[in-house]
């Protein structure tokens, strides 16, 4: 699975930055072309929910698709699956 | 993760400003009905007039979105008319509290079997940050420049009060909790009202030194205490810090409850 | 049996299933007698906490399909008027009764009068138009009961029966027939939207539950139920089609009783003041007086006054300071002379017969 963020939702609150545990997201700095700074992926394929989803059958945290008050971010499946490289700091 | 068949695709992205706590409440309450199992053509949200009652309007089912402060009456006519519905009522405090103060208490004492989710932004946001009967002492709004004079309401305490079933707090950081607290308040037959604090940054926040989004949500996390705690800092005599709120369960009870479904 | 007893069981006969309340003389017979029978039929009653609410409760259970009522008078319907609006505006089809007394504000509980006859039409804010029925009788209390549902059903709009003190509290012989036949709203097509009107202006009616996702809602909305609240366009083709949908059935939905056609002083009356006329020309056996009582005043039928093509003068006697007069005056050549009473009884024979010497 894959997270991505909505661009054409995303008004930049950045509250998705304030509660993923693994600080995937980060605040952007460029504006798109909405004119909103939306939030950049830093590594998503470190994202329980990336790599858990499909293998448990639901949601693992999923705390920034519930906080996100525009209904942007979302998982979606990635095909064909290819295996990921994943760095997991502790 | 919520079904994106219960959104009205063509009506997002929705009128909330930017990081504004309503959009996170409506997806608690969406993954609220997705853990009840509900049918889109049984489930009924009815809404008043503000912010938090523009909510149906983004959500794919039969949807009322009724004049201000009325909410609860209309969804009484919907409930008791078809009991095998499920109605859900998004509302403000302005729109609980203020005008809609006496449907409230009524609605809690007939006890009728419907959930309502107050999202409480301490203001009247979408005629631009008025005070509200939720305002805390002190702080600014549009209509009290001096700070706010006259005491709040403690809404789910006067829910408590005026008899519904299930009554809990949270806020909208608190994602999970809530919509387990929703979800519960589903499952108990009879009024259950859930009050969301929820952060309104461009008519409270900017008025009240919590210019930034992460900033209002911090301070309503930080300010909110579980109820348990609350209640043996009390005990112990723990000074409650100022503006501090309880979160969490305060009442589940089995009172005579109208229009649940035989 | 008594006018406000009548009209419950016109209710009950029409099939309503719910009715929201609010205690308030002279209608809460009404009310009475709908919480002993309407659980019996099926239905719900419930005691609301104020009229605001009874009229909501009334509109959210008419969203479920159901057919809904409330009755009410003076006060009550002041406090109604802001979700009236929201019926009108949301096409909501319910009958709201008005058992009118003196005002203004709390004024005559225990006395009748006409003097809500604008405000069913005209009394919340914005544009719209109603329909409002005006018994005379305590049969008429249930027939046109009836009859308010199925308008209210057929042009999906707050529908009015505008009694009184009097004929809600007159007792009467009634015949209530077995069964009453009922017309329904039209359902909504499967591929109509869900305000997108027919040719008649009227959209099908689609109750929740039926599957539609149909977001209702009192801002301007499109043919969607989608709010559109700053476009000028949809705006115009909304509030145009909302008075328009009853306007432009005026013929259809008149009621209306012409005596003496070929008159030169013509009675124009609603309501209870049509039976001192009736009294009148019973007394005076004369061809010359004629008599328009009008059982739907709201669309205003000005057809109707053509029917006295000889007519020299209008008298129009109201329990009130003269409302419908003005409506009148609005459509004829003729002079039109109001004749007011107000305080709480009927004008006497005498009184009329005495304005139809001074008019003649």
């Amino acid at each position: 699975m894959k997270l991505v963020i909505d661009e054409s939702r995303c008004k930049g609150c950045n509250l998705c930055v304030l509660v993923c545990p693994y600080k995937i997201f980060q605040e952007g700095t460029e504006l798109n072309s909405r004119g909103i700074v939306t939030p950049v992926l830093d590594r998503p394929e470190r994202c329980t929910n990336c790599r858990l989803q499909a293998l448990y059958g639901r949601m693992l945290c999923g705390v920034c698709h519930m906080i996100c008050p525009d209904q942007a971010i979302s998982w979606v499946e990635e095909r064909p699956f290819e295996p990921h490289k994943v760095e997991v700091e502790f | 993760m919520i079904a994106p068949d219960w959104f009205r695709d063509d009506r997002l992205p929705h009128i909330y400003c930017t990081g504004c706590g309503n959009g996170t409440i409506i997806n608690c309450t969406l993954a609220a009905v997705e853990e009840m199992g509900w049918k889109r053509d049984e489930t009924i949200f009815v809404s008043g007039i503000g912010c938090s009652s523009r909510a149906p309007g983004y959500i794919l089912t039969d949807s009322l979105h009724t004049t201000h402060g009325r909410a609860l009456a209309f969804a009484t006519g919907v409930k008791m008319a078809r009991p095998d519905f499920n109605v859900v009522v998004f509302t403000g405090d302005g729109d609980l509290a203020a005008i809609g103060g006496n449907h409230f208490i009524h609605a809690c004492r007939r006890n009728v079997d419907m959930t309502v989710v107050c999202m409480n932004n301490y203001i009247y946001g979408m005629t631009g940050g008025q005070g509200s009967p939720t305002t805390p002492p002190g702080a600014i709004s549009s209509t009290t420049p001096y700070g706010a004079s006259e005491p709040a309401f403690d809404l789910a305490e006067l829910a408590v009060a005026a008899g519904a079933n299930y009554v809990a707090r949270w806020t909208s950081y608190h994602v999970k909790e809530l919509t387990k607290a929703i979800a519960a308040g589903m499952q108990t037959p009879g009024l259950a009202f859930v009050e969301a604090r929820t952060q309104c940054p461009t008519n409270y926040g900017r008025h009240n030194k919590l210019r930034t989004v992460p900033a209002m949500v911090e301070h309503l996390r930080s300010h909110a205490i579980l109820v348990r705690k609350y209640e043996r800092m009390v005990a112990e005599g723990v000074p409650i810090p100022e503006g501090a709120f309880t979160v969490g369960e305060l009442v589940r009870r089995s009172r005579p409850a109208m229009g649940v479904q035989r | 049996m008594q006018g406000n007893a009548a009209c419950a069981e016109g209710a009950l006969a029409a099939g309503c299933k719910f009715f929201g309340g609010y205690p308030i003389t002279p209608s809460t017979e009404i009310a009475e007698t709908m919480a002993r029978k309407l659980p019996k039929a099926g239905g719900v009653f419930i005691s609301m906490e104020d009229e605001l609410a009874s009229i909501a409760a009334v509109i959210g259970a008419a969203w479920t399909g159901a057919r809904a009522m409330t009755a009410t008078s003076g006060p009550g319907f002041s406090l109604m008027m802001e979700n009236i609006g929201y019926a009108a505006m949301t096409e909501t089809p319910c009958v709201v009764v008005n058992i009118q007394r003196g005002g203004p504000s709390t004024g005559q509980p225990t006395r009748a009068a006409q003097g809500d006859m604008f405000q069913c039409r005209f009394g919340s804010h914005g544009d719209y138009s109603t329909i409002a029925l005006t018994p005379n009788s305590v049969q008429e209390m249930f027939d046109l009961t009836v009859k308010a549902f199925d308008l209210a059903d057929r042009f999906r709009v707050p529908t009015f029966l505008m009694s009184d003190e009097i004929v809600g509290h007159m007792r009467e012989r009634v015949t209530i027939p077995d069964t009453v036949e009922v017309e329904r709203s039209r359902p909504l097509a499967e591929e109509s939207l869900p305000f997108e009107a027919s040719a008649d202006g009227v959209p099908g009616f689609a109750p929740f539950g039926s599957g539609r996702a149909v977001h209702v809602t009192g801002l301007t909305h499109d043919e969607r139920g989608y709010p559109d609240t700053t476009d000028p366009a949809a705006h115009d083709r909304l509030v145009r089609r909302l008075v328009a949908k009853v306007e432009s059935a005026r013929r259809d939905i008149a009621d209306y009783e012409v005596t003496n056609p070929d008159a030169e002083t013509v009675f124009v009356t609603y309501g209870p003041p049509s039976r001192t006329v009736e009294q009148v020309m019973r007394d005076r056996p004369d061809d010359t007086i004629g008599h328009l009582r009008l059982r739907v005043v709201w669309p205003f039928p000005e057809f109707a006054l053509h029917e006295f093509p000889n007519a020299k003068v209008f008298l129009m006697p109201e329990l009130n300071m003269g409302q419908m007069v003005r409506e009148v005056e609005r459509h004829v050549d003729q002079p039109v002379v109001s004749l007011p009473k107000i305080g709480g009884e009927l004008h006497t024979p005498a009184e009329l017969v005495r304005a139809l010497e001074a008019h003649r």
